[in-house]
């Protein structure tokens, strides 16, 4: 370096305020808390139910035709969109242009979706229906 | 090794992303509107195969629509938003770059990706997008943007393509650009086309064949680059990180007409506070703000009337107050009594980041003393009004807005309301 530069320092017009948050945390006034060393992220339930952000959909459900495996009225289903529909899967599908949830069977080359509550009937699938997979249902959110 | 670029775009994008969630209008004419319900904006092919145009007033069409029961929405941007922002990032995994042009396009760099089996790789990303999110996509290659770009539209235009094209190989390539009209090529325009056309340039051929430095004299850089380009020489790079705005523009029409001083200028504000918002957002500070107010261009029985007015400010800003006091100004000085206005705007340029020191004219001891801005104040209101929406405004943008513009037919936020889920049976 041949030339050193002069930095001219002036006040700057808008004095920096720094923020203070009300609610800190306790003052420190005794000893280190000796857990310090071992905090942990907390646990975050989308990291439970939601593998792939961009595919994942909340749809809420109607009706009584899955009571048999725990999707009530009003229960919150995850759907993963990017899962493939085999069979034994519960799946979200257009029937008919209707959304609807049942579970994806395949008996004897037979594919069908079945309800699983005995009032309800199952679907056959058969060519003249228009049966479209939506998705994959992964959980369903409960509220007790 | 050869360059490889995707162009993957999104087919009718709002009319797909508001079939996901009513699958019954799949094979239906269906519709989306522009803000106000005012022109079409997105439409589904059944509506495109009944000559409706792009951004043809509803007005115009509405015995088509009566006559082939076409099904409307008002734009649900908050949809739209979250929709793509789950096709860009599922696109994410295909390349090692990419570039986010518009809300349903993405340019992708696939070199060294896929150069065994290129369609089958566009396929592939086809069928994962509709697969993820429901909304299908058509992919075009080659070898530049220009050419990816091409061959999307090729993809689009051309069924038995499977909705995927590459344009590396030349003999396919010239064969498109044979029977493709040069106003189809990426970044030629309206008026460029015609003056192509005067000097006997229809096709894409025609322009891909030109020498670069000819067409750059009688044009300009950008159509000789796009010569290039056509050829297989890459002059557009892809941009990876999205540039801060060099202008914010918040502009509406309103639901209903307005006659009064104080209602256009509580829209004025809300536009005010918008654009300031998008401002902080991008670290930014404006010198110059401009609005203008209009009447409806369409409806000729009225008298029309529109100005705008542009003042520059004296210290660069962010704050909103400074904006709205700097607005009511403006508006002041052109707006006038007796007129129905449907139309008004704001618009900020001479943007640069806020942590460029302002400057201070010595000079101008200018008449406009505005209130100084505040940016923590600025700051927390940002940091409220993300977590609790619109919770806090600047008084001047009034209560009950009902210049709000109108949106009849906007469909539930499927996928960022809880109260708005889709329901299945």
């Amino acid at each position: 370096m041949t030339l050193t530069a002069f930095t001219l320092l002036l006040p700057t017009p808008h004095p920096c305020v720094l923020a203070i948050p009300l609610f800190s945390g306790k003052v420190a006034a005794g000893f280190p808390s000796p857990a310090d060393d071992y905090v942990e992220k907390t646990l975050d339930l989308n990291e439970l139910l939601v593998q792939k952000p961009a595919a994942t959909f909340f749809v809420r459900a109607q009706g009584e035709s899955m009571l048999g495996v725990g999707i009530h009225p009003n229960d919150i289903l995850v759907v993963d969109r990017s899962i493939e529909a085999v069979p034994g899967k519960i799946v979200i599908c257009a029937l008919n242009g209707e959304l609807t949830v049942k579970r994806l069977t395949r008996d004897n080359e037979q594919w069908q979706l079945k309800a699983e509550n005995p009032n309800y009937p199952d679907i056959v699938i058969h060519e003249e229906l228009d049966m479209v997979i939506w998705g994959v249902v992964t959980n369903v959110i409960h509220a007790l | 090794m050869q360059t490889l670029i995707a162009l993957v775009d999104c087919n009718n994008f709002y009319v797909s992303c508001e079939r996901v969630f009513r699958p019954d209008l799949i094979g239906k004419p269906v519709a989306v509107l522009s803000n106000n319900d005012g022109c079409v904006v997105s439409r589904s092919k059944e509506v495109k195969d009944l000559g409706i145009k792009m951004g043809v007033p509803v007005f115009q069409i509405q015995q088509l629509i009566n006559q082939h029961q076409i099904t409307l929405f008002s734009s649900n941007y908050t949809l739209y938003a979250d929709m793509s922002s789950r096709v860009m990032s599922t696109l994410e995994a295909f390349a090692p770059s990419m570039e986010v042009y518009s809300i349903d396009e993405a340019f992708l760099d696939l070199t060294g990706v896929c150069h065994q089996d290129s369609i089958a790789y566009g396929d592939l990303i086809r069928k994962t997008v509709v697969r993820a999110t429901g909304i299908p996509v058509c992919v075009g290659m080659g070898p530049t943007k220009t050419l990816a770009k091409l061959a999307n539209f090729a993809a689009k235009k051309w069924c038995k393509t499977g909705g995927v094209l590459d344009l590396s190989d030349l003999v396919r390539r010239e064969k498109l650009m044979r029977i493709v009209p040069v106003s189809e090529v990426w970044g030629i325009g309206s008026r460029t086309t015609l003056k192509l056309k005067q000097l006997g340039i229809h096709s894409v051929w025609d322009l891909a064949t030109q020498s670069s430095q000819r067409i750059q004299k009688q044009f300009n850089i950008v159509v000789a680059k796009t010569v290039l380009e056509l050829n297989g020489i890459s002059c557009f790079q892809l941009e990876e990180i999205s540039a801060n705005k060099q202008q914010i523009v918040c502009s509406r029409s309103f639901g209903r007409r307005l006659t009064g001083y104080k209602d256009l200028f509580e829209a004025v504000a809300e536009f005010c506070s918008r654009a300031a918002e998008k401002l902080r957002k991008q670290h930014s500070v404006t010198g110059c703000m401009s609005i203008f107010i209009r009447t409806s261009p369409f409806n000729s029985q009225e008298p029309q009337y529109q100005r705008s007015a542009t003042i520059k400010l004296n210290t660069a800003t962010q704050d909103t107050r400074t904006l709205i006091t700097a607005a009511n100004r403006l508006l002041k000085e052109i707006f006038r009594a007796g007129y129905s206005y449907q139309k008004c705007g704001v618009q900020l340029s001479q943007i640069h980041s806020e942590s460029i020191p302002s400057q201070f004219d010595l000079f101008d001891f200018a008449d406009n003393d505005l209130p100084t801005e505040n940016r923590p104040l600025m700051a927390t209101v940002d940091q409220i009004n993300r977590r609790f929406p619109k919770a806090i405004s600047i008084a001047a943008t009034g209560f009950e807005q009902s210049w709000q513009p109108k949106s009849e037919r906007i469909s539930p936020r499927y996928t960022t309301d809880w109260q708005d889920l889709v329901c299945v049976k």
